[in-house]
């Protein structure tokens, strides 16, 4: 942090994190209620007659979970530092702009329509849950519009109120809705990881590694605007394409999260200001390393949550905050003074 | 600009290869069913399925079980897969099933689904009012091969039902409210096999026609509906009867409602009257009991 | 009809926050390259107000402004950074970025394809931080510097930014003597060593008297007056338009403005 960041350093980075991101992504596929031996995982698919059970948890349940994992936590972190940065705003989170309810009402309205095939292959409350919050982003953004252009309190405040709004929609519908759909659908809510198709996986894997990099793209835009509007634009930045542009891209990366583990919290607030305090606020080097400690950090807490209440599972959500808070907190007390916060 | 038109190329690229490459090639549908007398390995994935099955006899058969499966004693014995709101994916595939018998509300439906991809052979059974009950009996005893064994348990569990209700015809039909939730009340509604288990046992529900099935209501409506007995399925770690206590407490305060007046506030065991299984005629004798206690004692 | 030629002119302009109002009324300047300008003027006169339309952050109502000869709003952004460099007001201290990432903010629009700055970038840079005298303080995060020093880190990166035009808003109010010359003996270096053109808005009137060749007085009821700064900025215009009575001195070859109000020592100070 003390000095400027230069690419040998960020590529020395970025590969110490990857490398780091698959021993834990190993270790962890080991890890799980039931005992795996890696002996009889590779004897293949079928081991005799019968199908290889641990052939198919391992690598048809345990890893496409994992990498699962890892995506929706890269995916969060990664949004999070752009959100943070746009808004100008520490407490920002992928979900402040209305994403959380608008997911939320896309699953429960999937729920109750009663959607029994699957579409496109996926699971209907996906889908829905993705329209939802790309739909309410979609119209957190355009009123926000109206509060004057790129007028923040305005677009924060129109989240807000938004946020409400749904969530009082959700409530409603949770009070006349069975009782098995509203639990289907606060189960849901609550963030949980499922294994899914290798294609899922991949394009999910896909668009959010697009989504990285094209944001890494625009690192020193993110930089310059860090000192407000009228500042980045007398550097040269062109703010406005800047904004849409990053806005657009970290919402399509949380709506594809959220639609494949439903509202994970914790991960986008906390893990961007974690990767900032201990190595610093440049845009170029926060956005790749949140990534990657957000995809290790979503993948050590899900390996906690399928093992430590056996079998049944806990929420990952609620593994991220218990498991992150005391974590964050140490962070913060040794490495404030750098930032220079205190005075 | 340009790289941006480089990143959209390469996500093409990247999407295209992915479709090409795993569109069914990986997907694994399970290839139809396995033939009855080849289900050597069944796992249940709720405790009424559970008490099915070893009511047919599939006993031997049975390799895992929900850890709420407690009834008969030897289901506890059975390996655990989770529980009937999780299971546990990987538990269920390590148990190396050739049957999986699940219910049809979201959360089981889903599991049907993720074992379905991954190969497994699923029944998916809904047992929501009693007349489910003995179609979803036929269903899994026709996927097992236990069709004779189905018929004698179907039979029986008719016969009983039938005498239960001859019994119950004599008499008026007491009004009965079934409390499942306190605070805030929430009472079972018409729409229920609870309220089946109701009308087996000679009762009527306090509560008329609304929409939830199990709907929240207020004290009004409890003064209005007059119950001549209120019923409560125990929930919880604690006794029955501490639980018959704070019911009583609780209840107090409707001095108006005949059945406090009278004293007709039960707190029953949950398990044949929240479970609508094999057991069911013990559940309408239970609920009988309630409504009449003067024919039944022992 | 005044002749134009400058590297900024502003043509006939006026402008006004709301339909009713005017801020400005008819201004009409043009600014010679090389050139330290002072804009100065009361408060609500619209110093700040012709900054902004100056830098494209503002539309005027009427008439035009012209940068190197091209209208303002012809500029992309990118390409108006190319030309101005503006020193504001204010600090927001967000997320701890050091005095050399902060001056290197400068050069975003010259970055390479991986978003990173060449040696030639790093060369500007520390020419930048060595001329304001901050080099010393290169890993310091901004936060932690005072407003003077501060101060000096955001002409950096103006200097850096390497344009013919560097705009600043008040670059010395909040600060001490010693750095309020320190801060014009730097935009003065700027503008003689550098070839600059430095326009500051400015409430020290002693201070542009003493370093600026040219001055643009603003009236409150939009009026101003352009010129040399010794004739702009004389005893009787000052009193005009601040509506404050002033002693007018001289020392040496220095000139010199002291408001007097109703508690002053001695009324009847004649030098």
């Amino acid at each position: 942090m003390t000095e400027i960041l230069t690419p040998n350093k960020l590529i020395v980075r970025i590969a110490w994190a990857l490398l780091l991101l698959l021993a834990v992504m190993f270790v962890c596929s080991l890890i799980g209620t039931e005992r795996i031996s890696l002996k009889a995982v590779f004897a293949g698919d079928e081991a005799g007659s019968a199908v290889n059970p641990d052939y198919e948890i391992f690598v048809r349940v345990r890893i496409p979970r994992i990498v699962l994992g890892a995506i929706v936590g890269a995916a969060l972190a990664c949004s999070g530092v752009v959100f943070q940065a746009l808004l100008r705003n520490p407490l920002a989170d992928p979900y402040i702009l209305g994403i959380s309810s608008g997911a939320g009402l896309g699953a429960m309205i999937a729920v109750l329509v009663g959607l029994n095939s699957a579409v496109f292959g996926r699971s209907p409350i996906a889908v829905f849950a993705f329209a939802g919050a790309m739909g309410t982003v979609w119209l957190v953004w355009f009123i926000g519009r109206l509060t004057g252009k790129f007028h923040l309190t305005g677009l924060l405040l129109a989240g807000v109120v938004v946020n409400a709004f749904f969530s009082a929609v959700i409530m409603f519908l949770t009070s006349v809705a069975r009782s098995d759909e509203v639990y289907g659908t606060m189960f849901w809510l609550m963030g949980n990881m499922a294994e899914e198709d290798f294609l899922v996986v991949w394009t999910a894997g896909g668009c959010v590694a697009a989504g990285i990099a094209a944001l890494f793209y625009l690192g020193p835009q993110l930089n310059a605007l860090s000192f407000g509007e009228d500042d980045a634009r007398s550097i040269g930045v062109n703010t406005g394409r800047t904004r849409t542009t990053a806005f657009a891209i970290a919402a399509f990366m949380t709506a594809i999260a959220v639609s494949i583990s439903g509202l994970v919290g914790f991960v986008g607030l906390i893990v961007p200001h974690a990767v900032r305090l201990v190595l610093g606020p440049d845009h170029r080097q926060l956005l790749p390393l949140s990534a990657i400690f957000g995809a290790i950090f979503l993948v050590a807490a899900d390996t906690l949550a399928r093992i430590v209440v056996a079998p049944a599972q806990l929420p990952v959500g609620v593994v991220t905050a218990i498991a992150g808070g005391p974590f964050f907190l140490l962070l913060l007390v040794r490495y404030s003074k750098k930032v220079g916060w205190s005075k | 600009m340009r790289q941006w038109l480089l990143l959209l190329l390469l996500i093409f690229c990247w999407m295209a290869a992915g479709f090409a490459f795993f569109d069914g090639a990986e997907t694994r549908e399970s290839a139809g069913a396995a033939l009855p007398k080849d289900v050597q390995r069944i796992v249940s994935l709720a405790p009424n399925l559970t008490e099915i099955l070893f009511a047919l006899g599939l006993d031997e058969q049975i390799a895992g079980v929900t850890i709420f499966s407690d009834y008969p004693p030897a289901a506890m014995k059975k390996r655990k897969i989770g529980s009937f709101w999780q299971p546990n994916i990987e538990a269920v595939i390590a148990a190396k099933p050739d049957l999986v018998v699940t219910l049809e509300f979201p959360q089981q439906k889903e599991a049907a689904r993720r074992l379905r991809r991954l190969g497994c052979n699923c029944l998916t059974v809904n047992i929501e009012k009693v007349g489910d009950l003995f179609e979803a009996i036929d269903r899994i005893a026709e996927a097992t091969g236990k069709d004779a064994e189905a018929a004698e348990l179907a039979s029986n569990l008719r016969s009983r039902l039938d005498v239960l209700s001859a019994s119950a015809a004599k008499y008026e039909r007491a009004k009965v409210l079934w409390v499942i939730a306190r605070e805030p009340l929430r009472v079972a509604g018409r729409d229920t096999f609870v309220n089946e288990l109701i009308e087996l046992a000679g009762g009527e529900n306090a509560i008329g026609r609304t929409v939830h099935k199990y709907p929240p209501i207020g004290s009004e409506q409890v003064i209005a509906s007059a119950p001549d007995v209120i019923i409560e399925p125990a929930m919880g770690s604690k006794t029955v009867s501490e639980q018959q206590k704070e019911a009583l407490r609780y209840w107090s305060r409707f001095k108006n409602v005949p059945a406090v007046a009278n004293g007709r506030i039960y707190v029953i065991s949950p398990d044949t009257v929240c479970r609508l299984g094999p057991r069911l005629h013990q559940g309408v004798e239970t609920v009988a009991r309630c409504l009449r206690p003067q024919l039944f004692a022992d | 009809m005044v002749e134009m030629s400058g590297i900024i002119e502003v043509e006939n302009v006026s402008f006004g926050y709301t339909r009713q109002s005017t801020v400005l009324e008819d201004v009409s300047f043009a600014v010679a390259p090389g050139t330290f300008l002072a804009i100065a003027g009361p408060n609500g006169a619209g110093k700040t107000t012709l900054l902004n339309l100056l830098c494209g952050a503002a539309k005027p109502r009427t008439g035009r402004i012209t940068i190197d000869s091209a209208p303002v709003e012809s500029y992309t952004t990118a390409a108006l950074a190319e030309k101005i460099a503006v020193v504001r007001q204010g600090f927001v201290p967000m997320f701890g970025f050091s005095v050399v990432e902060t001056v290197m903010m400068a050069r975003t629009e010259h970055f390479g394809a991986m978003g990173f700055e060449s040696k030639a970038d790093r060369q500007i840079v520390n020419e930048a931080l060595e001329l304001t005298e901050t080099a010393q303080f290169a890993s310091r995060p901004i936060g932690s510097l005072s407003a003077g020093e501060r101060q000096r880190v955001f002409i950096a990166r103006a200097l850096a930014q390497q344009t013919d035009v560097l705009l600043l808003d008040e670059p010395t109010s909040f600060l001490d003597l010693k750095h309020q010359v320190g801060i014009y003996d730097l935009l003065k270096a700027a503008q003689v060593d550098k070839r600059r053109t430095v326009i500051a808005v400015t409430h020290e009137i002693n201070l542009a008297t003493q370093y600026c060749e040219q001055a643009l007085l603003l009236g409150a009821d939009g009026s101003s007056l352009f010129g040399d700064t010794a004739e702009v900025l004389s005893a009787e215009h000052i009193e005009k338009v601040f509506a404050v009575a002033v002693f007018a001195g001289r020392i040496g070859k220095e000139k010199f403005f002291i408001p007097i109000g109703r508690f002053a020592k001695d009324k009847t100070i004649s030098l």
